[in-house]
């Protein structure tokens, strides 16, 4: 396979890059000094930090300190203990107590104190280490990003893309050899899910599979990479991160108006190919660039999307709890940093302070509350209406209120010759002066001025009318108010409001080593503090060391089904190291140099033999790598839960394909509404074009998931999701055996190929072909047609029937519900 | 109680995390990441997602020997008066009307003074151990040596939606596990025909917030309670469509399932094909098993009349007691019974008439609740079956209006009881002061009643994590939770 599209800045990266194809670069050499060089080299990370773990934690880890020793840093390691004694002394083995301790044979005195001894090959490693220095490496993902070379490898197919050559390189290096390529067939399958979320049609697989062109892939991808279909299955897995949800969850779980036009803005920032930098920005501090839109605007719904308590027994603690809810989302969703962890304390495994979390937290401190329980749109709604439809509502409210003063001016001067009993009722409550009003005044006025009143009442309703026939007001949710001075942020105290310590400033967490922002260079709008479009320019620098990384990452998980980091929302130390380290700084690399557009990120990677290779199993990889880590395969996947739903609309030819627009409400049954307080309550009814809409565009209401979704897996909207669960319980088959939803499309599939207007053949061959956008084999058909017989001789179904139980069987197979 | 230090029955005696860092899987081992999950105790959601087709609801082995199999959790919905049922305050015998101050938190906020409502019921002593019970219930009144009363709870929140979810999960935000999704995870389930946890809603309607209270939060939604119906097929999507018999369903699952196998010949080495081809078997055997499980046709007329079936007042608390009898029988590990629905005096929530809601509520329970406690005696399954009885708070000894009995909520002390499942009976735990306005001596927390559970179901509350967002989260919060060891038999 050849690069197929040379348009892309990345792709010409690329190809400067096979120019020089050939050199070979040590990767990965550490620099640190070194007291002893004669013995290879000790890697902290992968040989030492194991064992402290393993022999240490238990008793000197993130939970226990005993003796005032702990191994989870530098510091504490090294640092003295109560004893007076030092465990660790770097490159003085004799100092150092923990090799005494470990190789101890006095039984109070050896270390650990209980289980397995320490065994002689680790000793041998420690004993070099501290010899060499006992250098304690910083974790990889907070080291600063490298720009490596991709590897050349023996292999003419695996040299030709770099991505390539570092695949084969790790499998080669496990003695595996990765898979040759898939055939059309499954490749378009697999790309039409993975880029639009829809299954291809028959016509466009024979196409693929008779398209001599050997860019017939990239011709696909480019196709697909244009429809709005691509956002909607790629701005759904940005939902996903961002927690995105409609309701505010708790005992109202009232609506969040106008939040889907957040989701809108996350779909069409996909289908524009905005670039990512560009993306995070305008959600973090949309309303304090330098060009503020209707867009930039909707996009700080970012703030807008958590759960929210509209009467919370600790109002105080309310607002620190969301707070935290946007620190953990934007820490792990954007940084892959889980600094929510160090609210109450310090992070016990990575090097978070909790003063690092306030700092943070202060970065954000001119965020508010959605709302009160008293007002619940003023904080969260933004009036983006047109200049021209302001003008008309304050033309309209100035006519008003010109016209209330002229009819007052009269009716005063008709009141003052009223009873003083009467003139004191005109100015009680309304309703009296309007009794007096109607009863009085035509006595107290002359004809001139009656007439007159009579004919400003009647303009003055007119322009009521007229104000209520203007266009809406537009709103869209976001920062609708800011505070433009914060309160002092403080460290909370074990994280409790009511305890506040220490003052911070704004500032980013330490392990970046970037410098606190100066107040300087806050320089907010009258209505913001400026110090979030610092955040945001922070955390979108090319030399921010998580961002780029971890976007990379994300889009390699939605690509393979798997990040190179698995933990994708954590690349701390408790989450999972990268499989394949040096792609993950190379890929993170191209996407930069290419301006953080994800199009070109999709082609660099779907041109890759890695993405077209097969998914079958093969003896040597499912017995030593059966997790397959080293990708020698491609990760065969079960459809999402909006995958199943959708494609189940769009077999039948019933999906609705419109893009974008306010949610919809799929009908659900009175079992499912039952579990409310108030069956119904805040479900609409949507019209039946509406119902056939994506999946995407369900309305995503908090205490009131839908059924069809939640059965495969769709994500609790509540958190950040990193990765859906993929389960396969027997309630997904009860929903796509039983339900109303699923029979219903089948009668329709029935209708669509024809139903008992054409024979078995045909209809068999017709459903496999809408189901599978394949042929149906000869074994298919004859077997399809004993059941549709079967259905109708002996169990004496109509024909009609028969014919749409086979449509739901093969709705039912694996084959429909998996991509090779 | 067992007094084991070391710790057994997770990976070599240690918790999930520990065992990754002690062997390693933190720091550089993906592979073990893989294999562990298999194991459906190390999390999916840094082993990545293809790992959870192996049954994640086998059942797994506690952490120490239970004393209790299965979990009833009556939920009385709205929040019960404590005073008025089994906190007696003889002192406030004919304070009716006084104004006192009391400090006071409940919908209607911070209050430091109110006129008292004197409990509207007359108690009486029972059992051997002489424990005061109110008229309200009367007929649970004759198992108080069974029961053990804790008289000193407290929660968070005096609001239901927060408190709701704190009764149900531990915290007051929602997005987190409920207690009987912790159960489901910790031990799986023994009936792989049934679900592990099962919830049963009142008539009337769910509770605030609905699913959420059942929610499975950050785990997957394997773990979530399933919503059974007490009439019709109990499971959404169980019954088959009207006009297919039991004979078509299987000619098409045969169907389905040899193209599956045609299918998975061509692909080995993808144990997710396999798994879905399992999950359909599963499918199918539930459609039998669990209308089964609470079809009330084979009980006899006696156990029928001892739950109160034949009454217009019990039928419904009664069917979906006996219910839960059932389906502890057949291995379900956690049921919740919500007593109450929707909003109003259609549950606990007596901010109106005191006496109208209470009637209304403790009539409807009181004879099924005595029933379940006899029937589960009476067959031997008491000692393994932990019942809990409660709302999500109490209610204030003050009025809340100017005129009126209604009481508004009250989180500062409350009532809440157990029984069976290994917990001493006859006694009484914690104290509130005078007035019932709050817990004074022997304080307990939320978390503390959700340790005993998880402590007698055989789950080391402090242990039992799952590792979500950076943290080992646990039901009962990072900070350690000693479980009621005073009831604990």
């Amino acid at each position: 396979m050849t690069l197929s599209n040379t348009k892309t800045s990345s792709i010409r990266h690329l190809v400067l890059f096979l120019a020089v194809a050939g050199l070979v670069v040590m990767l990965g050499k550490s620099s640190f000094a070194q007291t002893d060089r004669s013995q290879p080299e000790v890697d902290f990370a992968r040989q030492i930090q194991p064992i402290l773990a393993k022999r240490c934690f238990a008793c000197h880890g993130p939970d226990e300190a005993e003796g005032g020793l702990r191994f989870t840093n530098q510091n504490n390691a090294f640092a003295e203990a109560e004893s007076g004694e030092h465990a660790i002394v770097p490159g003085d083995v004799d100092a150092s107590v923990l090799l005494a301790r470990i190789t101890s044979d006095v039984e109070n005195e050896q270390m650990p104190p209980e289980g397995d001894r320490v065994s002689p090959e680790e000793v041998e490693l420690l004993t070099r280490w501290i010899q060499q220095g006992a250098p304690w490496q910083q974790h990889w993902s907070f080291k600063p990003m490298q720009n490596p070379e991709p590897p050349t490898v023996q292999n003419a197919q695996w040299n030709q893309h770099p991505i390539d050559a570092f695949i084969y390189t790790a499998a080669e290096k496990a003695g595996l050899k990765p898979n040759g390529m898939a055939d059309r067939t499954t490749l378009i399958r697999r790309a039409h899910f993975d880029l639009t979320g829809l299954p291809p049609t028959a016509e466009e697989v024979q196409r693929f599979i008779e398209d001599p062109d050997p860019n017939a892939f990239a011709k696909v991808v480019d196709q697909l990479l244009e429809t709005p279909h691509y956002g909607e299955r790629w701005g759904r897995h940005w939902l996903d991160l961002v927690r995105y949800a409609e309701t505010n969850s708790f005992e109202r779980d009232g609506a969040k108006p106008n939040a889907w036009k957040y989701r809108d803005y996350v779909i069409k920032s996909f289908n524009d190919d905005k670039p990512y930098d560009q993306f995070l920005k305008e959600q973090l501090a949309g309303d304090e660039l330098d060009e503020v839109t209707v867009e930039t605007l909707t996009a700080t719904g970012y703030y807008r999307l958590g759960i929210w308590d509209d009467e919370p027994a600790d109002p105080l603690l309310a607002r620190f709890d969301e707070m935290d809810d946007i620190i953990m989302t934007t820490g792990q969703a954007m940084l892959g940093l889980t600094i929510n962890c160090a609210r109450c304390h310090d992070h016990k495994i990575d090097p978070i302070s909790q003063k690092d979390y306030y700092s943070f937290l202060a970065l954000m401190g001119d965020v508010t509350r959605w709302g009160q329980r008293g007002d619940q749109r003023s904080n969260n709604q933004i009036d983006v209406s047109s200049e021209k439809l302001n003008q008309q509502y304050q033309d309209n409210d100035a006519a008003k209120r010109r016209l209330e003063g002229d009819i007052r001016k009269i009716e005063q001067s008709g009141i003052v010759k009223m009873s003083a009993p009467d003139q004191r009722a005109t100015e009680g409550p309304k309703r009296d002066r309007n009794r007096i009003l109607k009863e009085k005044l035509q006595d107290n006025l002359s004809q001139d001025d009656w007439k007159k009143h009579k004919e400003l009442k009647k303009q003055l309703a007119d322009t009521l009318q007229q104000g209520k026939s203007l266009p809406q007001r537009e709103m869209v949710m976001g920062l609708a108010k800011c505070k433009p001075t914060p309160e002092q942020t403080f460290v909370l105290f074990r994280g409790n409001p009511h305890s506040p310590s220490d003052p911070v400033d704004p500032a980013f967490p330490g392990i970046f080593e970037s410098p606190a922002p100066e107040a300087s260079t806050f320089t907010g709008t009258d209505k913001t503090a400026g110090r979030r479009r610092v955040l945001a320019e922070w955390i979108t620098s090319a030399d921010n060391r998580l961002t780029a990384r971890v976007m990379a990452n994300r889009v390699w998980q939605f690509h393979f089904g798997r990040g190179i980091v698995r933990s994708s929302n954590n690349f701390g130390k408790l989450g999972v190291p990268p499989t394949h380290p040096v792609m993950l700084d190379w890929l993170a690399q191209q996407l930069i140099a290419g301006d953080w557009k994800l199009k070109d990120f999709h082609r660099l990677i779907m041109s890759s033999r890695a993405y077209q290779m097969s998914s079958e199993g093969q003896p040597e990889g499912l017995a030593t790598d059966p997790g397959n880590d080293m990708l020698w395969r491609f990760n065969p996947r079960r459809l999402s839960a909006e995958e199943v739903r959708d494609t189940i609309l769009a077999i039948n030819g019933s999906l609705n394909r419109e893009a974008y627009g306010p949610s919809f409400y799929p009908m659900l049954s009175r079992e499912v509404l039952a579990g409310q307080s108030r069956p119904g309550s805040g479900w609409g009814n949507s019209s039946e074009e509406d119902k056939n809409r994506r999946s995407v565009y369900i309305h995503v209401k908090r205490s009131l998931l839908t059924p069809i979704l939640t059965a495969f897996d769709f994500p609790d909207p509540d958190l950040t999701c990193e990765d859906r669960f993929v389960t396969l319980q027997p309630g997904q088959a009860l929903a796509l055996l039983n339900s109303s939803f699923v029979h219903e499309q089948a009668k329709r599939l029935a209708k669509s190929v024809g139903g008992i207007e054409v024979d078995d053949k045909e209809l068999i061959q017709q459903v496999i072909r809408n189901v599978l956008s394949r042929d149906a084999t000869e074994d298919e058909i004859a077997r399809g047609s004993e059941l549709i017989q079967t259905l109708q001789s002996q169990d004496k179904l109509p024909r009609q029937r028969a014919v749409e139980l086979y449509c739901l069987t093969v709705m039912n197979w694996n084959e429909f519900l998996f991509v090779d | 109680m067992t007094n084991q230090k070391k710790r057994s029955g997770t990976f070599c005696g240690r918790t999930r995390r520990e065992f990754l860092w002690q062997t390693g899987g933190g720091f550089g081992g993906a592979a073990l990441a893989s294999m562990l999950s298999e194991d459906g105790f190390f999390d999916a959601k840094v082993s990545g997602n293809e790992q959870l087709n192996a049954n994640p609801l086998a059942a797994k082995p506690p952490h120490f020997a239970p004393k209790a199999k299965s979990v009833i959790f009556l939920f009385m919905y709205g929040g019960p008066s404590h005073i008025d049922t089994f906190d007696h305050k003889p002192a406030m015998t004919g304070m009716e009307g006084k104004t006192v101050d009391v400090k006071t938190f409940g919908r209607g906020g911070h209050r430091t003074g109110g006129r008292i409502v004197e409990p509207r019921w007359d108690f009486k002593e029972y059992g051997e151990s002489g424990k005061m019970v109110s008229s309200l219930f009367p007929n649970v009144a004759k198992h108080v040596d069974d029961i053990a009363f804790l008289h000193s709870m407290t929660a968070d929140s005096p609001i239901h939606g927060s408190a709701m979810l704190m009764m149900n999960s531990g915290k007051v935000l929602s997005g987190n596990p409920a207690l009987g999704s912790w159960v489901n995870y910790g031990l799986g389930s023994v009936n792989e025909n049934l679900p592990g946890f099962v919830v049963m809603l009142d008539p009337s309607g769910g509770p605030i917030s609905g699913a959420k209270n059942w929610s499975s939060g950050y785990m997957p939604a394997t773990y979530q309670g399933t919503v059974f119906r007490s009439e019709g097929a109990p499971i959404l999507d169980l019954a088959r469509p009207k006009d297919l018999s039991s004979d078509v369903q299987r000619r098409l699952l045969d169907s389905i399932q040899e193209s599956n196998a045609e299918h998975l010949a061509a692909r080995q080495g993808n144990s997710d094909l396999a798994s879905r081809i399992a999950s359909y078997e599963l499918a199918y055997k539930m459609q039998t098993t669990a209308p089964e499980a609470v079809d009330l046709a084979t009980e006899d007329a006696a156990t029928l009349e001892m739950y109160g079936i034949n009454n217009d007042r019990t039928r419904d608390f009664g069917t979906r007691c006996l219910m839960a009898r059932r389906l502890v029988q057949r291995g379900v590990r956690f049921i919740q019974l919500y007593s109450g629905g929707s909003h109003n005096d259609a549950n606990w929530d007596a901010h109106g008439d005191l006496e109208v809601n209470h009637n209304k509520h403790a009539g409807n329970t009181d004879l099924p609740i005595a029933a379940l406690l006899a029937d589960l005696k009476q067959r031997g399954m008491l000692d393994e079956t932990l019942v809990v009885w409660g709302g999500e708070f109490g209610r204030q000894p003050t009025a809340e209006y100017a005129k009126g009995s209604g009481r508004d909520h009250n989180s500062y002390g409350f009532t809440m009881w157990m029984a069976g499942g290994g917990i001493k009976g006859g006694m009484s735990f914690g104290t509130t002061d005078e007035l019932g306005s709050r817990a004074v001596e022997n304080p307990l927390h939320v978390k503390n009643l959700h340790a005993t559970v998880l402590q007698q179901l055989g789950l080391d509350p402090n242990r039992l994590s799952y590792f979500y967002s950076g943290l080992d989260q646990k039901l009962v919060g990072v900070e350690k939770v000693e479980p009621i060891h005073e009831i604990i038999a």
